[in-house]
C-alpha cells in the first residue's frame, strides 16, 4: 500500500536537502545572533529581535513576494548574482533555501536566545578568565552547556522547513527536482486528483512531525529538568 | 607596582568616577555599601565592563587604553565570583584543569596537586559540582583561579554567599592563599570582618567614587571609619601563637605583649586578633587581684575626643602595634592621661579572626 | 607587608608558592581587539551557499511549464516521447496560464510553454522573453460537470437553480479557462446572479478537483479533463463554442532555450499523429489555420 513513485522520492529528496541546508545555515546565523540578542545593550536589539520575529505573523506570501522582487533577475540581489556569472535565484533551489532560513529564522534564534539568556553570562566569562579565547569558550563553554537548546533549535528549524509551503510555491514554482518539496507536491497530488499519493506523503508529514515534536519536548524537558 | 585605573561611567542611575592608583602588594580591599561600584571598578580592571575611554595599566602592562584593549583572557587575571562559577558540566577536576590546561606550561607556577592538597579537594576532585557544599565551591573556585598562576587575583565577594559555618570554612583557605601565593589580590567586599581578617589596605568606595584608600591598620584607628559598624573603634594586632599552658591558654605576640587566647592552630601560626577599643580599659598601675588575664603595658600615643561621652586613647604596645581604648572625658581628666604616659592596658576579650 | 610574608614562610611548614615576582611575566602582547566569533561560520556559509548554487545548473533536461487543462494530456504525450528520446530528461510543471507566464518573466527556469490562450505567449514575445513566434497546437472547450448532478441534463441557465450550491471556475484573472466561463456566464446572462455561488481555483485543475471531490456541486471546467478517465464517469454538458471566445491555444520556446534542441524536438512531437491522437481523445480540436 505504502509504495512512494520516483515523483514522491525526488519531492522527499529536495525536501530533506532544503531542510538539512536550512537548519546548517540556520544554526551558523542563528548562533551570533541569538547570542548578541541575549547579551548586548544596543537598542538596535529591540528591533533586531523583532525583526527576527517578523515572519511568525508575516504571510508566506509577502515574504515570498519580496523575496521574488529582490532575488529575481531584476531584482537587486538577483542582477548582481548574474553579474558575477550565477544564476539569479527565482524558481531554484538556491531561492528557496535563502526563504527556507529567513522564513525558519524565529525558530532557530528563540530556543537558541532561551538557552543562552538562561546561561547567563558568568560560564563565559568564568571561562575568559580561565584563559579561553572566543572559540574555544563557545566550544567547551557555552555548546554543551546550551546543547538542549541547539537540538531544539535544530529540530524545530528542520520540522517548520519540513512545513513551509507558501513560500516555496511563490518563490520556487513548483519544478520537480528542484522546487517542489513535499508540501508542494501533495498539493500538486491532490490538483491532479491523485488523492492516494496525497494520502501517502500526507501520513509520511504526519508522522514526522509528531515524531519532531516528541524530540523536541523531549529535549526542552530534559533541559528543564537539568536547570533544576 | 601598581595598578593604574581611569574610568567613568554613566548608566541609568548609576555613575562612576575612578581615577586611583593601587600598590599591588598583598590585599587591596574595595569596600563600600551595595551600589555603589565596587564590583563595576573589578569589572573594568577584569575587562568584563567595556568603558570606552577607560584606562587600565598593570603595572607597565597597558590593558586598555584607547584602542587598546587586552581581552580578559590574556590578562591572566584570577578571577572569583560570589557564587555559581562552577562550569557544571565539569567535575571538580575539570574545573581545576580549565585554566591550567590553558596556561602557557613555562608560565605554570602552581600545579594541581599541590592547590589541590592546600585547599582540602583531593577528596572531591572525581566530584561533580553539583554534589559540592556551598564552601567546597567556593574552595574550587579558588584553587581553579590560582590554577592559572595568575599575575592578579580579583575576588568578588567571595564569602557572601556563604552560611557562617561555610565563611568560617574557608576563611584560612583564603587567608593562607593571601600569605602564600604571593599575588596580588583585590577583594570586593561589604563585609567588615573579611576586610579585617583578610586585607592590607582599604580603598572606600562610595556612590561611585573611591573616598580613600589607606593601610587596615591605619583605617582601623581612624574612629570615623566606615568599616566600625555599630562596634566602635577597634584594633588589629597580630602575633603568632606559643604553646598551650596548663590552663589551656596559649600566648600571642612577644613575651612584652602577650594576649592570651584560646586556640587550636598549630605552634608558630600567625594569627589577627580583633580588639574592641571600648573592651580595653587603663591603669595607671598594674592592678592586683583583678580576673583580667591580659595585661599590657603600654604608651599612650595620640588621644581623640570622640563626643561628650568618649575618648579614643591610641596607645602603642611594646612592639608596636597600636591598641586603641575608649574611655570618659572624666576617666581621662582623672588619670592625667596625656600622650607619652606611660600605663598599663586590660583587655576584657579578644576575638581571634579565622 | 613583605616582612611579615617573609617570617611566616620561614615558619610555615607549607610549602611557599611565588606566583607573580614582578618581573617574571613577560607581558602579553597588547593586540587592539579583533573579536569576531562570525569569521569562520561566515567562510563555511559561503561554501556551502555556492555549492548551492552549483546545483541549479542540470544538464540534459527539459522543464515545461504547461497550462493545467493539459495536465492529462500532456502526460500521455511526455511518455510518447520519452519513449523516442530516452536520454532525455522531462519536467513538467502545471499552473493556470497567467502564472506561469509571470513566473516566466521573472526568471523561472521553464525551456516550453504550452499555454491554454495565446495571448500569454503573445505577451511574453512583445517582453522578449521568447525564442520563437507563439504556436498554436490546439483549441479547447468548456463544459459544465458535476459528480453530484447529472450534467449532461444541466444549461448554463439551470445555474440559477435552487439545488446549486457552489459553482467552481478558475480564476479569470490569470487562468484563461476561467475567463471564458465567465464569459459564458455573461453570455447566458446570470453572472449577476450566480456570483455568491462562485468558488475561485487557482487554476482550472484545481476547479475540476473541487467538482470531483464534491465540495463544489458543478464546475464549468476543461472538456481535456472531463475526458480524464476518473472524471469521465460522470457525463458532461458541452457549453457551445459561440458562448465565449475561442481557447486558442499556444506554445513557445522561451529565451532561455534558444538552442535546447530537446525543446524544438518536443515542440515539433506536437505536431505528429501520436500527439495529434492523444489531444484528440482529450477532446481538443486542431488549431486553426495558424494566424502568426
Amino acid at each position: 500500500m505504502f509504495e512512494l513513485g520516483p515523483q514522491d522520492w525526488q519531492a522527499i529528496t529536495v525536501t530533506l536537502r532544503l531542510c538539512l541546508y536550512t537548519t546548517v545555515i540556520l544554526l551558523f546565523i542563528a548562533t551570533p545572533l541569538a547570542w548578541w540578542l541575549s547579551s548586548g545593550r544596543s537598542p538596535g536589539r529591540v528591533a533586531l529581535q523583532a525583526v527576527v520575529a517578523l515572519p511568525l505573523v508575516l504571510p508566506p506570501t509577502v515574504l515570498g513576494f519580496y523575496l521574488l522582487i529582490v532575488l529575481g533577475p531584476r531584482g537587486p540581489v538577483g542582477e548582481a548574482l548574474e553579474a558575477i556569472g550565477l544564476n539569479h535565484l527565482a524558481f531554484s533551489f538556491g531561492g528557496i533555501l535563502v526563504g527556507s532560513v529567513l522564513y525558519s529564522l524565529p525558530f532557530a534564534v528563540q530556543p537558541l536566545h532561551q538557552a543562552f539568556s538562561n546561561l547567563g553570562r558568568r560560564p563565559v566569562e568564568v571561562a575568559s578568565s580561565l584563559g579561553a579565547g572566543a572559540l574555544d569558550r563557545f566550544f567547551t563553554v557555552t555548546l554543551p552547556l546550551t546543547r538542549g537548546g541547539f537540538v531544539v533549535a535544530a529540530t524545530l528549524t528542520f520540522a517548520h522547513t519540513l512545513g513551509e509551503f507558501g513560500v516555496i510555491l511563490m518563490l520556487g514554482g513548483s519544478i520537480p527536482g528542484e522546487t517542489r518539496v513535499l508540501s508542494v507536491l501533495i498539493y500538486d497530488h491532490t490538483e491532479a486528483m491523485n488523492y492516494d499519493g496525497a494520502h501517502r506523503l500526507s501520513l509520511l508529514l504526519l508522522l514526522f512531525s509528531f515524531f519532531t515534536l516528541f524530540i523536541v519536548y523531549t529535549f526542552s524537558r530534559r533541559a528543564e529538568i537539568a536547570r533544576i | 607596582m601598581t595598578l593604574r585605573l581611569r574610568a567613568s561611567l554613566t548608566r541609568r542611575d548609576f555613575q562612576l568616577s575612578i581615577d586611583i592608583t593601587l600598590p599591588l602588594e598583598g590585599v587591596s580591599a574595595l569596600f563600600g555599601p551595595s551600589g555603589s561600584g565596587k564590583t563595576t571598578l573589578l569589572r573594568i580592571i577584569a575587562g568584563l565592563e567595556r568603558t570606552r575611554d577607560a584606562q587600565v595599566y598593570f603595572g607597565d602592562q597597558c590593558w586598555q587604553h584607547g584602542r587598546v584593549f587586552v581581552p580578559l583572557h590574556r590578562r591572566r587575571i584570577g578571577l572569583v565570583f560570589q557564587e555559581h562559577s562552577l562550569l557544571p558540566h565539569l567535575s571538580v577536576h575539570g574545573n581545576l584543569a580549565y585554566g591550567y590546561n590553558r596556561t602557557p606550561t613555562a608560565e605554570r607556577r602552581l600545579h594541581l596537586p599541590e592547590v589541590a592538597e592546600m585547599l582540602g579537594l583531593t577528596e572531591l576532585l572525581a566530584r561533580p559540582v553539583d554534589q559540592l557544599s556551598g564552601g567546597e565551591r567556593q574552595r574550587v573556585s579558588l584553587g581553579r583561579a590560582l590554577l592559572i598562576s595568575p599575575q592578579l587575583l580579583l575576588l568578588d565577594e567571595p564569602l557572601s554567599a556563604l552560611d557562617t559555618a561555610s565563611r568560617r570554612e574557608i576563611m584560612p583557605f583564603l587567608a593562607r592563599m593571601a600569605e602564600q601565593s604571593s599575588v596580588p589580590i583585590i577583594m570586593v567586599s561589604h563585609a567588615p570582618d573579611e576586610v579585617t581578617r583578610l586585607a592590607d589596605r582599604v580603598a572606600f568606595i562610595r556612590a561611585g567614587t573611591i573616598e580613600r584608600i589607606e593601610s587596615l591598620r591605619a583605617t582601623l584607628s581612624r574612629p570615623d571609619s566606615p568599616l566600625f559598624e555599630d562596634n566602635g573603634a577597634t584594633s588589629l594586632l597580630e602575633g603568632e601563637l606559643g604553646p598551650v599552658n596548663r590552663h589551656g591558654l596559649r600566648p600571642l605576640g612577644l613575651p612584652a605583649a602577650q594576649l592570651w587566647v584560646y586556640s587550636d592552630e598549630p605552634v608558630g601560626k600567625r594569627l589577627r586578633l580583633r580588639v574592641l577599643a571600648r573592651d580595653v580599659s587603663l591603669a595607671l598601675a598594674l592592678p592586683q587581684q583583678i580576673s583580667i588575664q591580659n595585661q599590657l603595658a603600654v604608651t599612650i600615643a595620640t588621644i581623640t575626643r570622640l563626643d561628650e561621652q568618649r575618648c579614643l586613647v591610641a596607645c602603642h604596645m611594646a612592639d608596636g602595634q597600636l591598641l586603641l581604648s575608649e574611655v570618659t572625658p572624666w576617666s581621662a581628666e582623672r588619670l592625667g592621661l596625656q600622650p607619652g604616659l606611660k600605663l598599663y592596658a586590660l583587655v576584657k576579650s579578644v576575638a581571634l579572626l579565622l | 607587608m613583605t616582612g611579615r610574608r617573609a617570617r611566616i614562610a620561614e615558619l610555615a611548614n607549607q610549602p611557599i608558592y611565588c606566583l607573580a615576582c614582578p618581573g617574571n611575566y613577560q607581558n602579553p602582547p597588547v593586540p587592539v581587539m579583533i573579536y569576531r566569533p562570525t569569521a569562520v561560520s561566515a567562510r563555511l556559509l559561503a561554501i556551502l551557499l555556492l555549492s548551492v548554487f552549483a546545483c541549479t545548473a542540470r544538464a540534459n533536461s527539459l522543464t515545461i511549464a504547461a497550462a493545467s487543462d493539459l495536465r492529462f494530456a500532456l502526460e500521455e504525450i511526455v511518455t510518447a516521447w520519452r519513449e523516442q528520446n530516452p536520454d532525455q530528461d522531462v519536467r513538467v510543471v502545471y499552473g493556470s496560464s497567467g502564472k506561469m507566464s509571470t513566473q516566466i518573466s521573472n526568471g523561472a527556469p521553464y525551456d516550453l510553454f504550452f499555454s491554454a490562450d495565446i495571448s500569454y505567449p503573445q505577451q511574453l514575445q512583445a517582453q522578449g522573453f521568447t525564442a520563437t513566434d507563439p504556436v498554436p497546437y490546439a483549441t479547447g472547450r468548456i463544459v459544465l460537470w458535476s459528480s453530484i448532478l447529472d450534467a449532461s441534463a444541466l444549461t448554463l441557465a439551470d445555474l440559477t437553480g435552487s439545488d446549486i450550491e457552489h459553482i467552481a471556475i478558475a480564476q479569470p484573472a490569470h487562468a484563461p479557462y476561467g475567463l471564458r466561463a465567465q464569459e459564458a456566464l455573461q453570455a447566458a446572462g446570470i453572472w449577476e446572479q450566480v456570483q455568491s455561488r462562485l468558488v475561485f481555483a487557482e487554476n482550472i485543475a484545481q476547479a475540476a478537483q473541487m467538482a470531483e471531490s464534491g465540495a463544489a456541486t458543478v464546475g464549468i471546467i476543461a472538456l481535456s479533463l472531463a475526458e480524464f478517465p476518473r472524471l469521465a464517469q460522470h457525463p458532461y454538458h458541452l457549453i457551445p463554442a459561440s458562448k465565449h471566445q475561442p481557447l486558442r491555444q499556444a506554445y513557445v520556446v522561451t529565451r532561455r532555450a534558444d538552442n535546447n534542441a530537446a525543446a524544438l524536438s518536443f515542440a515539433r512531437f506536437m505536431t505528429t499523429d501520436i500527439a495529434r491522437a492523444v489531444m484528440a481523445r482529450y477532446g481538443f480540436a486542431p488549431p486553426g489555420e495558424p494566424t502568426l
